[in-house]
């Protein structure tokens, strides 16, 4: 059975956002994983033939997605219901 | 009265280590269940005899938003090999987001004896052991579980009493951005609410705290310290929440299997309930 071989993990940010790039090579193929590190989803996954390849088409991928994370305005205060 | 396991006895009967783990990869008196948040991730590699089930279509009630109904579970339980006897070894990806999710469901239909892989999918890919594709031939089993135990499920007007009475410890376990209400959901996830924000008087504690960076859990003594900071002690009620569920589910597991607090509930309802409730209070800081 194939082992998991050369595992990297680092960090970095997209579109402002901390992300976590995990990469290794099961046979000959590499595997890349890309969360959002806090909370720690998994947002993105490729292969390549090459460590490189693997984490480029991802980073692209997330790069993409982390784009699209809508922001509310700051916030401003508390707000209650009486009664509920 | 039940005289309650020390944290560290506590600990032994609910995790595994993944070294435990490939020493019992053919015993026939344990079943290892991979359970993902990313559901094509069994597929693509898991670990040798271990089952795949997949959090969104066989751990949940596919047409009211629910748990698995006691019949599916029963069955599949009983398809994947598993009887009332038999241990149960969780693991998943995100350091067990959706393994803890099924081990609450499991605990909820009264299972003896479950475990988690400490450390997950992730530990087990990083120590480089083996992988495989072939799923396990499995021979049903017949099972039977328990009336469900609600003594660790929060629903809705529970919470709203905590909240409004503080009759128990809120915690709210979510990434510090979705708790003030800057975001919805985390980032590349969908978002699932209409506000944003926390509910009052729930304290925030990201789950991802009770972690060391191997994704293992950290000590009973670094936990104790942890929840008992924002006021989580053992000798109070606690419910957690997050988003949909599974991420509370992991503190759950943390606050009553490992710390042994005796009275911790899952609100599996969490933000995406709440939050889309029509005139419920949302405090923001």
């Amino acid at each position: 059975m194939p082992k998991p071989e050369e595992y990297s993990e680092k960090k970095t940010e997209l579109a402002g956002w901390p992300v976590n790039i995990v990469t290794y090579r099961l046979g000959t193929v590499y595997h890349t994983t890309i969360d959002n590190t806090d909370p720690g989803a998994w947002v993105v996954k490729a292969q390549g033939a090459t460590k490189q390849e693997a984490e480029s088409k991802a980073l692209k991928d997330a790069q993409a997605l982390m784009e699209k994370v809508k922001k509310s305005k700051p916030p401003t205060g508390c707000t209650s219901v009486p009664g509920f | 009265m039940a005289v309650q396991a020390s944290p560290a006895a506590a600990q032994q009967t609910v995790l595994v280590s993944t070294d435990w783990v490939s020493q019992h990869l053919n015993d026939p008196s344990i079943r290892i269940v991979e359970v993902d948040v990313d559901t094509k991730a069994y597929g693509e590699s898991h670990v040798p005899s271990a089952l795949g089930w997949a959090w969104d279509t066989q751990l949940c009630d596919t047409v009211r938003r629910d748990i698995i109904p006691q019949a599916k579970f029963e069955q599949l339980l009983g398809q994947s090999g598993i009887d009332n006897s038999t241990t149960v070894v969780l693991y998943g990806d995100n350091n067990n987001w959706f393994a803890a999710w099924a081990f609450w469901q499991l605990k909820v239909y009264g299972h003896k004896d479950v475990r988690l892989m400490n450390g997950g999918r992730k530990k087990w890919i990083a120590e480089g052991r083996e992988l495989t594709t072939d799923a396990p031939q499995v021979s049903s089993k017949s099972y039977k579980a328990q009336s469900p135990d609600n003594s660790i499920r929060a629903f809705l007007p529970e919470v709203m009493k905590a909240s409004s009475e503080k009759s128990a410890a809120l915690v709210d376990v979510r990434s510090p951005q979705e708790y003030s209400g800057e975001i919805l959901a985390p980032p590349g996830l969908p978002e699932t609410c209409q506000r944003g924000g926390h509910i009052p008087g729930a304290k925030s504690m990201p789950w991802g705290k009770a972690c060391n960076e191997d994704g293992t859990f950290k000590n009973t003594d670094e936990l104790k310290a942890l929840y008992g900071g924002i006021g989580v002690t053992a000798d109070k009620p606690a419910i957690a929440y997050c988003r949909i569920g599974e991420r509370s589910s992991h503190t759950w597991f943390v606050l009553k299997h490992l710390l042994g607090y005796k009275n911790v509930k899952n609100y599996d309802g969490s933000w995406t309930e709440w939050g889309n409730l029509v005139a419920a209070p949302v405090e923001k800081p």
